[in-house]
């Protein structure tokens, strides 16, 4: 070869960064195979001066072939090229060979060279550079989810700070199906109530008692109950409490809660506030009606039931009429709640004409009741849901409290009926008690010595008072009596008690001193204040009230006239004093119910004997006149003196 | 408002905040200032502690309180009643009162 030597210089084969990652990796190029490292040299020898060479022998060769041998063999040619590639391929296969020998001669090792300085710090440099960008990145992406968590949570926290308050209260269930639903994440405010879904008693869940939460415009709770859905309970008695007004504590609730609040978070948080506690009181009364509704229905169910208290006169969707006892005939009904419930007024009381045969005009405050003797409308109705909800709906968890309620002379009924008719029964009795109740303070309020006291029974359907008389202390000394007591005391009565319970509607009277119509035959004390008891009608009640309370007058004036021992005797009501012999003065009582004065009037009644003039008993009468009870034994004290004196006293009466 | 309930979740942001912070004064050109990032850092893992203490805290809570498990609205019911009795005692009280200063006026 006559080129001159060429060298051409590697870059040295230390390890250079391919590339870096976000997260300081870094990555180097695959180290090559041996094999490949050789082949890769060997592909970058030279050989283009061999081959230059072989065709500038290839072109002398045959411009010599072509000048000598024209007429020469045509595949000449032909052969020379084989020649020349052969010869070609003998020059590498020797390379090849020459390299190969060398193999044991290859340089043994490189050490890495040292890294220039300037290396060092620009490799540095470059991954230094790439992890601050890394981090730059990091740190924007951090504050980026800063913000827009923060703004979620303050849209979110309005809505999830109600939610919270409310579920202090009420059963806030999710429905995770939902959530993908973009409005809703799936929660509901669950009203029902699990004791009372016993498929025994059928009740139906009601549709209100499941309410959904959702969003409103401005990303707040808001619930949805549509107008006049829900139902409250009225009570009250027919002709007397019109149907359709509106109970004045009802409030119009709006039962679709939403609002849009601009302005500062002071004034959003208390309106906030007082959104919640809007909802929560649309919730409340949809609860309420949910327990109305629960009621009217057991109510319809007891009704077909046989009660001893009431007939049900009058049945139509959402009201129930029935007559009870003593003239009174009340409705139940479930009047729908809600802004537009008053517009269905005018509807109703066209209905109302026909149920009933007679329209009474709107309530006209309470002293037409109470002249009729109906108790309030109010507390009945109260009276009613309690009733119902202590003994019917609690029974699956206190099943012997239902039979406490029960008075001993009811038959006996399944445990599930029976409340209806206790109810109706108790309000019949309510309305008897008023009546006789009427009838005794017509009776006390005219006699300025009697008092009227009512004792709390405990019982609905049992009443009593006591009507109270007080009398003036004797003035008789002691030591001369009968009636001494082995501890040397007097048997002092001062005060006289009459007893009046009415159960049902069924009233009795116990008391001492009962005025008998045929005279007592023995007038010993003990037979005297002996306690009575028997019964009566209402009608009979003032009378037998004031004849009860003569009659112990009578009693007690007797006991003072055999203390001093006159000889008195007792006839119903009279005091029959005898003076002498064949001669009596009578004390007897009058008593009027309707007197305005005072109901007992006291006679003074002179009998005298057969006399020679006469025939028969002749009797003259003196009216004395209403008199208290002090004046009373005055007049007492006077005929006993008079009974010491002789005939000549008399005279002068 | 609940001001306990917004408390958790600012907590989380304050802790992603400081993240960044950190971040952001690693990338800082003229190098990180040491007691920044090493405050930061102390900031953060207090409050990841504080963090995993309360939400450890809520689901205890969680599991041994649960509202209206088992239970109905009964006693809600009979409250309901004696809100009614209530104020019906107190229309009584104001025509007890009503009566008895019609006869104070009289004397």
């Amino acid at each position: 070869m006559d080129s001159d030597m060429e060298i051409s210089l590697d870059r040295l084969p230390i390890k250079r960064l391919e590339s870096i990652e976000e997260n300081g990796a870094e990555h180097f190029p695959s180290d090559v195979g041996y094999d490949d490292k050789r082949v890769s040299l060997i592909r970058r020898i030279d050989f283009a001066w061999a081959l230059e060479e072989e065709d500038e022998l290839k072109k002398k060769k045959q411009k010599k072939s072509s000048k000598d041998s024209s007429e020469q063999w045509k595949w000449k040619g032909m052969v020379e090229n084989l020649q020349l590639a052969h010869q070609e391929l003998s020059v590498i296969i020797d390379l090849i060979d020459t390299v190969q020998a060398n193999d044991a001669v290859t340089v043994a090792g490189m050490t890495r060279p040292k890294p220039m300085p300037n290396e060092i710090l620009s490799d540095l440099a470059v991954s230094t550079a790439t992890k601050l960008q890394g981090y730059r990145n990091l740190g924007k992406y951090f504050k980026q989810s800063a913000k827009a968590l923060e703004q979620k949570i303050n849209r979110e926290a309005r809505f999830y700070g109600a939610l919270i308050r409310l579920q202090r209260n009420w059963k806030v269930k999710r429905q995770r199906m939902l959530a993908s639903n973009a409005s809703n994440e799936g929660f509901t405010i669950d009203l029902s109530d699990s004791s009372l879904y016993d498929p025994t008693s059928g009740f139906r869940p009601s549709t209100l008692s499941t309410i959904r939460v959702d969003h409103d415009s401005a990303g707040m709770l808001a619930i949805n109950v549509p107008q006049d859905s829900w139902y409250s309970l009225r009570f009250g008695f027919v002709g007397l409490n019109p149907i359709d007004n509106p109970n004045k504590s009802d409030e119009h609730i709006d039962s679709t809660t939403g609002q849009d609040i601009p302005g500062t978070s002071e004034m959003q948080s208390a309106s906030d506030d007082k959104y919640v506690k809007e909802t929560h009181s649309l919730l409340r009364e949809v609860h309420k009606s949910i327990f109305a509704e629960q009621l009217f229905d057991m109510l319809n169910r007891e009704a077909f039931n046989e009660g001893v208290g009431f007939n049900i006169s009058g049945i139509r969707e959402n009201f129930m009429e029935m007559s009870i006892g003593q003239g009174a005939s009340l409705f139940v009904s479930l009047h729908p709640s809600g802004k537009n419930a008053s517009i269905k007024k005018s509807d109703s009381a066209t209905l109302l004409v026909e149920s009933s045969g007679r329209i009474e005009p709107a309530e006209e405050g309470d002293s037409r009741l109470k002249k009729l003797g109906f108790p309030s409308r109010a507390s009945y109705e109260i009276y009613l849901q309690q009733i119902f909800h202590e003994n019917a709906f609690g029974k699956a968890k206190d099943q012997p409290k239902s039979k406490s309620i029960r008075v001993s002379n009811q038959t006996e009924k399944d445990s599930n009926s029976g409340l209806l008719d206790h109810f109706c029964l108790s309000l019949t009795h309510r309305i008897f008690s008023n009546r006789v109740l009427v009838h005794l303070e017509s009776v006390v309020c005219k006699v300025p010595y009697l008092h009227l006291i009512s004792h709390p029974t405990w019982n609905s359907r049992a009443s009593s008072w006591t009507v109270f008389m007080t009398v003036p202390p004797s003035i008789i000394p002691q030591g001369n009596s009968e009636t001494q007591s082995p501890d040397g005391k007097r048997n002092l009565k001062t005060q006289f008690r009459t007893k009046v319970v009415v159960k049902d509607d069924c009233i009795s009277v116990e008391a001492e001193c009962t005025p008998n119509v045929v005279g007592l035959l023995k007038s010993s004390s003990c037979n005297l204040f002996s306690m009575n008891k028997y019964e009566c009608d209402v009608a009979d009640l003032p009378v037998m009230i004031l004849q009860q309370v003569a009659s112990q007058i009578v009693c007690w004036l007797l006991e003072e006239a055999r203390t001093v021992g006159t000889k008195a005797s007792r006839d119903f009501l009279s005091l029959a004093l005898e003076i002498v012999e064949g001669e009596r003065v009578s004390l007897v009582a009058q008593v009027n119910p309707e007197d305005v004065k005072g109901c007992i009037s006291w006679w003074l009644v002179m009998e005298n004997g057969c006399t020679e003039e006469r025939e028969g008993v002749s009797e003259s009468r003196k009216l004395l006149g209403h008199l208290s009870l002090d004046v009373l034994y005055s007049v007492l004290m006077d005929l006993i003196n008079l009974c010491g004196t002789g005939r000549n006293a008399l005279e002068r009466l | 408002m609940c001001m306990r309930f917004l408390c958790f979740p600012q907590r989380v942001v304050k802790v992603l905040e400081l993240a960044g912070g950190v971040m952001e004064e690693l990338a800082s050109p003229s190098g990180p200032k040491k007691e920044f990032v090493n405050s930061h850092c102390r900031e953060f893992m207090q409050s990841m502690k504080d963090i995993q203490v309360t939400l450890r805290e809520e689901i205890k809570s969680a599991c041994e309180y649960r509202p209206f498990e088992k239970c109905d609205y009964n006693a809600r019911i009979a409250n309901e009643i004696c809100f009614q009795k209530l104020e019906y005692v107190l229309t009584q009280l104001d025509d007890l009162k009503q009566t008895a200063d019609r006869y104070i006026s009289f004397d």
